[in-house]
């Protein structure tokens, strides 16, 4: 009988909570408190040793590392480090350069405190067919799905997905559809079979300086205004929807039954919600605007908690993280607004919803000059009401960089330990 | 159907825990949500037609080798005897293993492939159900045996172990099925296994083409995928009838030629 309440007990654990919410739902998650905050980071010229690097932040408040760097791992050179995330068994962190499409593929599970380099693919743009600028990390049992920017003929928007298996093997490449050619973000919902993605701008366009680009009216034309509908299963587009204004980061909802997506548009700023219908086919629609978007405030990542409650939405221009109650996803309502820094880019979420992390840079070319250009990693602690800042690096000041990524580590995950309670 | 096999999946691994694990009293002072891999509910349960057979491709992901194996009934045999060209679906798990994320689920969509199987002779004859269990050390022929009398496959499913660690690690790595040994703090084993779970499917020619994990493994959809795979032509005919298992260890596939080159997806 003893056993039998025991097996009880642990079939309930099977749905407990973890850490970050926009993983790929392949991926086991981290329980409790993070250890490590690991930042994918630019190299900055005259900045530490100019290189991109992981970075490693403790993030335990019961460590006498909390807040400080850890650790980090050069890769040699600035490639525009941009994205990364897990493999399915969070054993190994992949993540690219979207300059020079380098993939670089790091050991975590041997030592979570110090990360190493063990793997560089420096034949992306031959494996794949000639696809550029490596974007969204997403992690499939067994591969490595990346979505990418551009391509190698025209530096232009049309561009890819490729798979990779974890050993680094390529295995496929499915170009984006026919007037749906842009690409970006890449997030699967299995329980569906439905695979979202989302469109921005080619090499051309994100490798350069911002101020010469929103001033090029040509240029400012080649954005993407689609979002594409895929059977996941057998990798082809059924619906090309119409999202106009660059659809950026997608975050498919958590909870069972709730069958939709929000994105943000950096160009227009709004949040649309993407909604299975009835009839199984979806449909895009705003759902509210970000700011004033006369304003142009760029709104960029975007985290939605566990319990499909909170979408948080950073807007990079001024720096301001804007909570939305999304309880009735069709009518977001803002609950809290509060300025992070003088630019603001990627935000992460604990899965239980009681820490957030910000980081400063969108793209080296980009980011703010001068005064502006602050570069950091800031913790706050979220009540369901405000942000209280926990801590912050100045990755300037620490001489690592631009921070881009954020994505969590535990040791006791890793050391596949477990722990008697008292 | 999934629920009785549940059921008794639970039951085996009750009357297993209760003779291995030597502490169950520390395992039940122990957070729940440590013990197993967590994963985000709103995945599971599919709610999607898979798309018709044949109105897809899979890629090849990775070739495996040759690896020996024993059966449940204590011969020695190794993967390539048993899959004898045919299409195979291989699932590594523990007989005590109680995540229903885990192998239990593994085994309950096996077991409804296996009852599809049973209904298809043909098909049953082109295809081979690979259960392979990572714990050697509890999981013996005899216990793998109690396992088969207890899913009672009808069509080619077949229950497997390894001699140990030495002919278990290479299998594992090959496939790139990572599992832990989840121990205490004080480095005693709690009798549990942290794993992903992974169901690879393989060609005719030993390549994996599809792997299969937490809220992508169905029934129909890996019925689909190996009709699917069935109508690619064979590099070997099919095999004419069951042949007793060999202890000659095949070589191992060429490397897949879609590897590097053009996929059948890539425009």
């Amino acid at each position: 009988m003893r056993t039998f309440v025991l097996i009880a007990v642990l079939l309930a654990a099977a749905f407990a909570r973890g850490d970050e919410t926009c993983l790929s739902p392949y991926m086991p998650k981290i329980t409790g408190q993070e250890d490590y905050v690991y930042v994918w980071t630019l190299g900055v010229d005259g900045v530490g040793d100019g290189s991109d690097k992981l970075v490693t932040v403790g993030a335990n408040p019961k460590a006498p590392n909390y807040g400080k760097v850890v650790s980090t791992v050069s890769v040699g050179g600035r490639h525009e480090a941009h994205h990364g995330d897990f493999t399915d068994d969070r054993r190994f962190f992949w993540a690219g350069g979207l300059d020079d499409s380098v993939l670089y593929v790091f050991e975590v599970a041997a030592d979570p405190a110090h990360p190493k380099l063990v793997r560089t693919i420096d034949s992306f743009v031959r494996d794949t067919g000639g696809v550029v600028g490596p974007h969204t990390f997403f992690a499939l049992p067994g591969r490595m799905l990346v979505s990418a920017l551009s391509n190698e003929r025209d530096q232009g928007g049309r561009t890819a997905m490729a798979t990779y298996n974890n050993d680094g093997k390529f295995v496929e490449t499915v170009w984006m559809p026919d007037k749906a050619e842009y690409g970006y973000d890449v997030r699967v919902q299995p329980r569906l079979n439905r695979m979202l993605t989302s469109s921005f701008t080619g090499r051309q366009n994100y490798m350069r300086d911002f101020g010469a680009l929103v001033a090029d009216a040509e240029a400012m034309k080649h954005f993407g205004n689609t979002m594409v509908v895929w059977d996941f299963h057998a990798r082809k587009p059924v619906q090309t929807l119409e999202v106009p204004g660059a659809p950026l980061e997608i975050r498919w909802a958590l909870q069972p039954r709730h069958n939709y997506a929000f994105t943000t548009t950096a160009l227009t700023s709004k949040i649309w919600l993407i909604t299975q219908q009835d009839d199984g086919s979806f449909r895009a629609a705003p759902v509210a605007d970000i700011g004033d978007p006369k304003k142009t405030p760029l709104p960029v990542d975007i985290s939605l908690s566990a319990d499909d409650r909170f979408l948080f939405v950073d807007t990079f221009m001024d720096g301001t993280c804007r909570v939305y109650d999304v309880s009735d996803p069709h009518r977001p309502k803002v609950v809290h607004q509060q300025k992070i820094g003088a630019q603001l880019n990627m935000v992460s979420e604990t899965w239980d919803g009681e820490r957030v992390y910000f980081t400063s840079s969108l793209l080296a070319n980009w980011d703010k000059k001068g005064k502006d250009n602050e570069q950091f990693l800031k913790a706050y602690r979220w009540d369901g009401k405000r942000l209280a800042p926990l801590f912050q690096v100045d990755f300037l000041a620490a001489g690592l960089g631009r921070p881009h990524i954020m994505r969590f580590g535990q040791e006791r995950f890793y050391k596949n330990q477990i722990f008697e309670g008292s | 159907m999934i629920r009785p096999t549940l059921a008794a999946v639970v039951a085996v691994a009750a009357r297993a825990l209760a003779a291995d694990v030597s502490s169950p009293e520390r395992l039940r002072r122990v957070d729940p949500a440590a013990l197993g891999y967590t994963y985000a509910v709103g995945t599971f349960a599919p709610e999607y037609a898979p798309p018709a057979v044949g109105s897809y491709t899979l890629p090849v992901i990775q070739g495996v080798r040759d690896h020996p194996l024993v059966d449940a009934d204590g011969r020695p045999t190794t993967l390539f005897a048993l899959k004898h060209g045919r299409i195979a679906v291989v699932a590594f798990v523990y007989t005590t293993c109680v995540e229903v994320t885990g192998c239990p689920l593994g085994n309950a969509v096996l077991k409804r492939v296996d009852d599809k199987l049973a209904a298809d002779r043909d098909l049953a004859r082109r295809t081979r159900l690979i259960t392979v269990s990572f714990d050697p050390e509890r999981d013996t022929p005899a216990r793998m045996a109690e396992v088969r009398a207890l899913y009672r496959p009808s069509a080619s499913w077949r229950f497997l172990t390894t001699r140990g660690d030495a002919d278990l690690r290479p299998l594992l790595e090959d496939f790139g099925q990572p599992v832990a040994k989840l121990r205490f703090a004080d480095g005693r084993w709690s009798g549990l296994f942290r794993h992903v779970l992974k169901v690879f499917l393989l060609d005719r020619e030993n390549r994996v083409r599809n792997i299969y994990s937490v809220g992508f493994l169905g029934p129909e959809l890996v019925l689909n995928d190996i009709r699917t795979l069935l109508r690619e032509a064979p590099a070997n005919p099919p095999p004419p009838a069951d042949r007793p298992a060999s202890r000659t260890m095949a070589a191992s596939a060429p490397p897949p030629a879609g590897a590097r080159g053009p996929s059948p997806r890539r425009r």
